[in-house]
């Protein structure tokens, strides 16, 4: 740890590629994020709440804040996670995230310790984007089946044609979609 | 969701009159009463074609139609009545948005529900009145407008300036509009015309979660993002000289401010608070419902009460919100224009709630009961000589507020924000917001997109549709001239 960095390593600064994006939804926004791991998933959702909050690319990382999250089954966690980032937002230290790190991922006791990086949203640097009120949830869906989905979608190679869109809920590797009530 | 084909859907619709339509028992399980709403042509193809896309193969997965969700409120232990879809009615979280229902308080079955409500406790419209001519603002709109987003903060991550720490929350929760006047923001003829004189008297603080608290503290004084705005306009219309007069509008091109906002991230966590506690009631109490997203505990519960008090401190919140910003406005105006805001006689004209739920005393099949009615999207609109309304407007019945978008007078969304930022252009839109005369100031551009006059129903439509099936009377119409947003 340097702490000239603010106690950031170099790593901290390598920012992820984006697997997530923005659909359609009457009134509100769904988010869709994918990944090769559920936790990379979880990280990309967070991310992608962010990212409707402002644009990212004028965020920059000067501190990190680490947050908890608990739930009863798997829909809880990802709903909570999302909350405490949403709160860490909402109060002191008002962080606004450009990358999260989740450090301990428990599928079993459904527990979430992650890293958020990021700084303190300030009005004229940071673009207001959508504010994000609250997470609900309407039409969530975490999917952690790849086998099954490769065979739906074909297997193909190219990130557009991976997803599938069937029942109103898009399909892709190990995806999570799920709702921000606006 | 029953899955029915389209036609079988509609064996249970009927139209009765050309602006109402009866949801007949059996359109979903259970209905304790049946359901009505209220469409004129353009706003019925709206509704109808919601549920005709619902009942596509393969869309079991996505929202329920409006219609659907007016129904499976009406299958809700205890409601009175029928449940209502106002003009606007739309899609929402649990009940629809424009729904209204009312639950008989003797009922020990009868539930109070959070999704009836909304997530924004007391979002609602207040509108001021000035002296001002349009042809006094015209020449300074760009300042004003310039002036009122720079005193009014707006949009994500904006935080109030009246200074506040946790112990003003605390009282102002208690004390909704009574702490603002005694702070000196508000005037006290301002109570007058709001809805409970701006206090719920059932607000109970200790109700209330650390974590909404701590959200609510820096977002006081906040207009927020999304649909709220603050809006100059001006007199367009009177259709009702006597009613006008009885506000205060006594001439075309009058200048008024519409600010419509509620009780920001606090209500949203007050209200996902008591949804993780009624989700627990209602399998200790096993109540059922047709939909997840309408968790609810009965009236007398122990969250039923709690959630009623700690609302009522959300709706109080949402008050002093809609006050800080009342007296922002009027510092901006009177730095402008040089004069006090009680020389611009910038009196409130009425300040009402769309979502709120309330006890209330109805005559129900003859009989006077107290009922918790919830409106969500939708106002009141008390006749003349209701005592709930003050004197002013004891001869008139209580003023109803339907405001616009963006400008043009529309509301309800009809297209989702994502089409619209994909359709709209937001140099497009901002001109022809030009060429309209309006001003604008907003914090997101993207924003200027999703809330585009495009995006929205036709909030003439909703106005003519209440007027013709009799719910209020059109008195004036506004025009807006400047607007802000998140």
């Amino acid at each position: 740890m340097d702490e000239e960095m603010g106690g950031l390593s170099e790593d901290d600064f390598e920012i992820p590629p984006v697997k997530y994006e923005y659909l359609d939804h009457t009134a509100d926004v769904q988010l869709h994020a994918w990944g090769d791991s559920l936790k990379e998933t979880f990280e990309q959702c967070g991310m992608a709440m962010f990212g409707y909050m402002t644009e990212l690319d004028y965020v920059q990382i000067k501190e990190v804040h680490t947050i908890e999250a608990t739930a009863d089954d798997m829909m809880g966690l990802l709903y909570h996670f999302l909350d405490e980032l949403l709160f860490l937002f909402s109060v002191e230290p008002f962080l606004i995230c450009k990358k999260l790190e989740i450090t301990e991922f428990n599928t079993e006791e459904f527990r979430i310790v992650c890293k958020c990086f990021g700084e303190e949203f300030q009005i004229g640097r940071h673009p207001q984007g959508t504010e994000v009120k609250a997470i609900t949830y309407s039409a969530m869906q975490v999917i952690d089946e790849p086998k099954d989905n490769n065979q739906l979608t074909g297997n193909k190679q190219s990130e557009k044609t991976h997803i599938y869109w069937a029942n109103g809920i898009l399909i892709s590797k190990s995806m999570i979609s799920y709702l921000v009530f606006l | 969701m029953v899955v029915r084909q389209y036609n079988e859907e509609l064996k249970y619709l009927e139209k009765i009159n050309p602006y109402c339509w009866r949801i007949k028992k059996g359109f979903q399980p259970n209905m304790n009463v049946e359901g009505v709403f209220y469409v004129n042509g353009t706003l019925e193809k709206l509704m109808l074609d919601e549920l005709r896309n619902a009942c596509r193969p393969g869309m079991t997965g996505g929202f329920l139609p409006g219609v659907k969700q007016i129904a499976n409120v009406a299958a809700l232990p205890g409601i009175v009545g029928r449940s209502v879809g106002l003009p606007d009615v739309h899609s929402g979280y649990g009940f629809a948005i424009g729904n209204m229902a009312a639950f008989d308080m003797a009922d020990p079955k009868s539930i109070v529900s959070p999704g009836g409500v909304g997530f924004d406790i007391n979002c609602g419209v207040r509108l001021l009145r000035t002296n001002l001519s349009e042809k006094d603002v015209q020449p300074v709109k760009e300042q004003l407008a310039q002036s009122l987003f720079d005193h009014i903060p707006v949009g994500v991550g904006s935080k109030g300036i009246i200074p506040m720490n946790a112990r003003d929350l605390e009282e102002a929760l208690e004390m909704g509009m009574d702490w603002s006047l005694r702070e000196g923001y508000v005037w006290a003829e301002d109570k007058e015309h709001c809805e409970e004189y701006g206090r719920m008297l059932n607000a109970d603080p200790s109700k209330v979660s650390l974590r909404a608290k701590k959200r609510g503290l820096p977002q006081l004084g906040t207009l927020g993002a999304g649909n709220h705005y603050a809006e100059i306009q001006v007199v367009d219309e009177i259709y009702d000289k006597y009613a006008a007069g009885k506000m205060g509008i006594e001439r075309l091109g009058q200048v008024c401010i519409m600010i419509h906002s509620g009780s920001r991230g606090f209500g949203h966590q007050v209200a996902t608070d008591a949804l993780v506690q009624m989700e627990k009631a209602m399998k200790r109490d096993q109540i059922e419902t047709n939909d997840r997203q309408l968790a609810c505990a009965r009236i007398n519960s122990t969250e039923g009460q709690d959630y009623l008090k700690a609302m009522a401190a959300a709706a109080n919140f949402a008050w002093v919100n809609r006050s800080s910003m009342t007296f922002l406005t009027r510092q901006a105006f009177a730095k402008q224009f040089k004069m006090a805001p009680d020389d611009l006689d910038m009196h409130v004209i009425y300040d009402v709630s769309h979502n709120v739920a309330k006890a209330e005393e109805h005559v129900v099949d003859g009989k006077l009961k107290t009922l918790l009615v919830h409106r969500k999207g939708s106002t009141r609109a008390f006749p003349p000589h209701h005592p709930l309304i003050p004197v002013d407007y004891q001869l008139t019945g209580q003023p109803v507020l339907i405001g616009g978008t963006m400008g043009t007078c529309s509301y309800g969304r009809a297209l989702s924000r994502a089409k619209s930022r994909r359709n709209i252009d937001y140099k497009e839109v901002l001109t022809k917001m030009e060429n309209m005369g309006i001003s604008i100031r907003v914090a997101s551009p993207k924003l200027v997109m999703e809330e585009s006059p495009e995006s929205y129903k036709n909030v003439t439509d909703v106005v003519n549709t209440c007027h013709a099936a009799g719910i209020s009377k059109k008195s004036v119409k506004l025009r807006p001239i400047a607007v802000i947003k998140g």
